[in-house]
C-alpha cells in the first residue's frame, strides 16, 4: 500500500529533521516537567480538601492525568502540526502541491508532519499512568487492557477527525486558526473526567469536541468503569466521525479545486 | 506633562479604533480564555458539593463569582509578552521607536490601555452569559466596585512592569524561553489564578506575599468577590501602587543598561 | 557657516566570535572563545553643510547603514568624533530626536488598520507639534503629494507606493532639519519614485533641510544629489561632485552599432557587452575611443554608430570593485 509506505517515509523525514533541533528536546522536557508539576499541584490541592471527586479517587485521577498527557503528546506530535500546516496551505493557496502527488490527498495532508520531541509527553504520561496503576493495585485483565488501547486508538482517531473537520472549514471560512486555538483551550478540560462537569458541558465535550473520548473513556477502561455499551458507542461514533470527516474533506476539496484562479 | 497626557489620549484613541475593527478576533480570544477558569470552577464546585456545600469558605456560588471576575482580571492583565520583546528587537521595530522623542514603553502602556477599554466593553455580555450558566454569588458594595475599578488598572500596570523586565532579558540573550516558562508557572501558582490563594497551604500564602503576582491577579478578584473591610481594600490599593512604583524604577534601570548594550551591538 | 553634520575618523568595530566547523574546533570553543574584529566602519570623516542633499553610495555591507545608524543615534561609535546639529547623537537627547527623522524603506510606522490621518495625529502628539502648525504642514504635504482621498483610507488598502508616500509624510510632519533616508524608493515603480524624489527636493527647497540619502537607484542620486559620498569596506572612497565621480572612475565608453554579420570576433576593437539581433555594443577604453571608431568605420560595414559615456551604474560598479587591499 503506497499510502502506508508514504506515511512511513514522512515519519522518517520528520524524525531526521527534528534531530537537527536538539535544543527543542530540552525545551520540551522543561515544558512537560512544568505541566506535570502544575498538574500534580492542582491534583494535590483538590485532594487536600476532599477524598473523592465525582466518584474518582486520587489515584484514579492520577491515571486520568497520565492518559491526558499521553494523548496530548500524540495530538501535538502527529495531529496538530499536520492540521496547522493544512490550514496555512489552504489560506495561502499552496495546497496544490499536495494535491498533485500520486496518493490520497487526505492521507497525505495528515501524515506530512511529525514532531518527534512531543514523545517526551507520551513517555511522561506512561510513567504517570504506571505510577497511578500501581497505587490502584490494578488487575491486568484482558478487558481493561484491550479496552484501554482500543479506546485510546478510537479517541485519537476521533480527535483527528474533529481537527480535520474544523480545518476543512478553512475552505469556506477565514477564521479557522482561532477555532483551532479554541480547541486547544478546550482540550485542557480533559484533565478531569467529564463526569464531574454539568450535563450540558459533558455533552459538548463528548459529542461536539470529543475530549471525553480522548481521555475519560480510556481512563474508564483502566479503572473498571468501561461498559460494553460505552465501548460500542465509542466505536459507532468513531466510524461516524471518520465518514463525516472524509465527506467534508472531499466537499471542501472540490470547492477549492473548482475555484482555483 | 501636558504633552504626555495628550499622547496617551491620542494613542489610546487609536488603539480603541484599531481593536474595534476586530470584535470577532477579540471574542474568539476571550472565549478561548474562559475554558481555563470554567474548568477550575467546575472542579472546585464539585469538591465543594462533595464536602457538604463549601470548601475553604467558598460555596459553588462563590467559586462561580471568583472565576467569572477572574475572566475580566485576566483580560486586563494581558500585556506585551517577553516573546514579543524578542520579536520586536529582531524585526527592527525597536529601532524605529527609539527614533521618537518619547520612551517606547509609553507606547506599550498607552496602546494596551486603549485596547483594554474595548476588552472591558466586549467582556460585559460574556460575563452575563457566564452568570446565567453558573449562577455566581456576587453582591459587591459600591465601595468595592470603585476600588475594583482602580485595582484592575493597577493590576494592568503591575504586570506591564514585570513582563517588561522579563522581556528586556532578550537584549542580552535570546535563549530564554525556559526562563519565561518557569516564570509563568510560578505566576500560575502564586497569583490566585489557579485557585483562590486562601485555599493554598499556609506556607504558599506566605511566599506569595513576596511576589507581585497576587497583586496583579488575586487581589483585584478578592476586592469584588470577597468581603474585605474598607481599610484592607485601601491598604491593598496602596500595596499595588508600591509595586508599580518599584516596577517603574527597576524597569528604568534595566532599560538604561539594555539600551547601552543595544546601541553597542546593534539591532 | 558651521557644518550641521561633522564626522571625524568615525569607526564602528564589532567583535564577532569565530566559529569553525568540525568537532575539534567546537570542543576548543568550549574553553577558549576567539573573537574576530569586523570593521563595519573604519575611520571615515566628512562635513555636511545645512541644506545639502548628499547621496550615500556603496554596496551592501559597505557601512552606509551603520554610518546612518550612528548619525541617528541608534548605534554607539567605537571611536572617532560625531556631531550632528551640535548634539552627540548617541545621547539621544529628546530635543535632538525632534529635529531629525529616519526613514527606512521597509519599516512602517503607520497603523495598518486605520487611515493615515489618524497616524498623523499620533505623530503630532509624539512630537508635541502645536495644532495649527501641524494642520498647516499636514495639509501642505497632502497637497504636494496629491493624497487627499487616500489619507482617509485604511493604510492596509493602499498600494505599496501610496503607503510609502504616507510614511514619508508622517516622517516629516514635525519639520525635521535633518533627513536620513535609507532606500526610500525601494520596490516602487518609476512614477512613484519620481513623485517621492520631487517631494524630497521640494521639502529641501522650502525648509532648507539637510538630506542624507542612501539608494540603490542611481536615478535617485542623479536627480537629488549634487554631492555623493562613496563608502566601501567601511572606508571613504570618494567625496565630491557626482560629475567628478563619473569623470574619475569611468575609464570606458560604450560604442554601439548595427552590422549585417554580428557573429564575428570583435575582440580587437573592444570587449563585447551585448549582441542583440544585429545590434552590437562594445566597451572601449576612453583614450582609445576615437581610434576604435575610426577602424570600425573603415574595416566593417557598420550602421548607426554611437558613442556614449558609461552609464553611471557601471561606473559605480567599477568603483565598488576596487579591492579592499587596493585601499590600504
Amino acid at each position: 500500500m503506497t499510502g502506508i509506505r508514504l506515511a512511513f517515509n514522512y515519519l522518517r523525514i520528520g524524525i531526521m529533521n527534528e534531530f537537527q533541533y536538539r535544543a527543542n528536546l530540552y525545551i520540551q522536557i522543561l515544558q512537560t516537567f512544568i505541566a506535570l508539576a502544575t498538574g500534580l499541584i492542582g491534583l494535590n490541592l483538590v485532594f487536600s480538601q476532599t477524598t473523592d471527586l465525582g466518584g474518582w479517587s486520587k489515584a484514579e485521577l492520577l491515571a486520568v492525568m497520565g492518559v491526558f498527557t499521553i494523548m496530548g503528546g500524540v495530538i501535538r506530535a502527529a495531529i496538530q502540526p499536520n492540521m496547522e500546516r493544512l490550514m496555512e496551505e489552504i489560506r495561502e493557496g499552496t495546497l496544490d502541491y499536495a494535491l498533485t502527488k500520486p496518493a490520497d490527498s487526505q492521507l497525505l495532508v495528515s501524515v506530512r508532519e511529525f514532531r518527534l520531541w512531543q514523545i517526551v509527553d507520551v513517555v511522561t504520561g506512561i510513567v504517570v499512568l504506571i505510577v497511578a496503576l500501581t497505587q490502584l493495585n490494578w488487575l491486568v485483565d484482558f478487558w481493561s487492557v484491550f479496552g484501554f488501547f482500543s479506546a485510546l486508538a478510537m479517541g485519537a482517531v476521533m480527535i483527528y477527525c474533529f481537527w480535520l473537520i474544523v480545518t476543512s472549514t478553512a475552505f469556506w471560512f477565514v477564521r479557522v486558526h482561532e477555532i483551532a486555538d479554541l480547541f486547544v483551550g478546550l482540550y485542557a478540560a480533559g484533565r478531569w473526567p467529564v463526569d464531574i462537569y454539568p450535563n450540558w458541558l459533558r455533552y459538548g465535550l463528548t459529542f461536539l469536541v470529543p475530549v471525553a473520548f480522548a481521555v475519560t473513556i480510556p481512563a474508564q477502561a483502566l479503572t473498571g468503569r468501561l461498559s460494553l455499551q460505552i465501548w460500542l458507542g465509542a466505536l459507532a461514533l468513531t466510524i461516524f466521525f471518520l465518514i463525516f470527516a472524509r465527506s467534508i474533506w472531499r466537499t471542501g476539496l472540490k470547492n477549492y479545486s473548482g475555484a482555483s484562479s | 506633562m501636558k504633552r504626555y497626557i495628550d499622547f496617551y489620549l491620542t494613542a489610546m484613541k487609536m488603539a480603541v479604533l484599531e481593536q474595534w475593527q476586530y470584535p470577532v478576533a477579540n471574542y474568539f480570544y476571550m472565549i478561548g480564555m474562559i475554558a481555563e477558569p470554567v474548568i477550575y470552577m467546575v472542579v472546585w464546585s464539585a469538591v465543594a458539593t462533595q464536602q457538604g456545600g463549601s470548601v475553604g469558605g467558598y460555596t459553588p456560588g462563590a467559586f462561580a463569582a471568583y472565576y467569572i471576575v477572574w475572566t475580566l482580571v485576566r483580560s486586563m492583565n494581558v500585556v506585551f509578552t517577553p516573546y514579543g520583546w524578542e520579536w520586536r528587537i529582531r524585526q527592527g521595530q525597536l529601532s524605529m521607536s527609539l527614533m521618537r522623542p518619547i520612551h517606547p514603553l509609553h507606547n506599550d502602556v498607552a496602546f494596551f490601555a486603549g485596547w483594554k477599554v474595548v476588552v472591558i466593553i466586549l467582556w460585559l455580555p460574556l460575563a452575563l452569559a457566564l452568570s446565567l450558566f453558573f449562577k455566581p454569588d456576587l453582591h459587591p458594595t459600591l465601595l468595592e466596585g470603585m476600588v475594583f475599578f482602580f485595582a484592575i488598572w493597577f493590576a494592568y500596570l503591575i504586570r506591564t512592569m514585570t513582563l517588561s523586565m522579563l522581556g528586556m532579558v532578550t537584549f542580552w540573550t535570546t535563549r530564554v524561553s525556559a526562563l519565561f516558562e518557569l516564570y509563568f508557572a510560578a505566576e500560575l501558582i502564586l497569583s490566585g489564578r489557579l485557585v483562590p490563594l486562601s485555599l493554598m497551604p499556609e506556607w504558599v500564602q506566605k511566599v506569595a506575599w513576596f511576589f507581585p503576582f497576587r497583586w496583579a491577579f488575586g487581589y483585584p478578584i478578592e476586592v469584588l468577590v470577597g468581603n474585605m473591610p474598607a481599610n484592607e481594600l485601601f491598604i491593598g490599593l496602596g500595596i499595588q501602587l508600591a509595586w508599580i512604583l518599584f516596577g517603574v524604577l527597576v524597569v528604568n534601570m534595566i532599560w538604561k543598561v539594555a539600551i547601552r548594550r543595544f546601541s553597542a551591538v546593534g539591532g | 557657516m558651521p557644518s550641521v553634520i561633522s564626522i571625524s575618523k568615525l569607526a564602528k568595530h564589532y567583535q564577532v566570535p569565530e566559529r569553525e566547523a568540525g568537532l575539534k574546533a567546537a570542543a576548543k570553543g568550549l574553553f577558549k572563545r576567539t573573537y574576530k574584529t569586523v570593521k563595519a566602519v573604519d575611520g571615515i570623516s566628512f562635513d555636511i553643510q545645512p541644506g545639502e542633499v548628499v547621496g550615500f553610495l556603496g554596496p551592501n555591507g559597505a557601512g552606509k547603514t551603520t554610518t546612518l545608524k550612528m548619525l541617528s543615534g541608534l548605534l554607539h561609535p567605537t571611536s572617532g568624533e560625531l556631531s550632528v546639529l551640535g548634539y552627540e547623537p548617541a545621547k539621544r537627547n529628546h530635543d535632538y530626536l525632534r529635529q531629525i527623522t529616519l526613514v527606512m524603506g521597509n519599516r512602517n510606522q503607520l497603523s495598518w488598520d486605520l487611515p493615515a490621518l489618524d497616524s498623523f495625529d499620533l505623530q503630532r502628539a509624539i512630537y508635541g507639534i502645536p495644532t495649527d502648525e501641524f494642520k498647516r504642514t499636514r495639509d501642505e504635504f497632502i497637497e504636494l503629494l496629491d493624497l487627499k482621498e487616500l489619507v482617509q483610507k485604511p493604510v492596509r488598502n493602499l498600494s505599496l507606493g501610496e503607503r510609502m508616500k504616507m510614511e514619508i509624510v508622517g516622517a516629516l510632519l514635525h519639520k525635521p532639519k535633518i533627513l536620513f533616508l535609507d532606500e526610500p524608493t525601494l520596490g516602487l515603480d518609476v512614477t512613484m519614485q519620481k513623485r517621492i524624489r520631487s517631494f524630497v527636493a521640494e521639502y529641501n527647497k522650502r525648509y532648507g533641510a539637510t538630506v542624507l540619502l542612501t539608494s540603490h537607484y542611481m536615478a535617485d542620486v542623479e536627480a537629488l544629489c549634487k554631492r555623493v559620498i562613496v563608502i566601501h569596506h567601511g572606508q571613504l572612497l570618494f567625496d565630491g561632485d557626482l560629475a567628478a565621480l563619473v569623470q574619475k572612475f569611468s575609464a570606458f565608453k560604450t560604442v554601439g552599432f548595427d552590422i549585417d554579420n554580428p557573429n564575428q570576433d570583435f575582440s580587437q576593437y573592444g570587449d563585447v557587452v551585448s549582441i542583440d539581433g544585429l545590434h552590437v555594443v562594445l566597451r572601449v577604453p576612453k583614450d582609445k575611443t576615437s581610434a576604435v571608431t575610426t577602424r570600425l568605420l573603415s574595416d566593417l560595414a557598420v550602421d548607426d554608430l554611437t558613442v556614449e559615456a558609461t552609464p553611471i551604474e557601471d561606473v559605480i560598479e567599477s568603483v565598488f570593485s576596487v579591492k579592499k587591499e587596493a585601499m590600504e
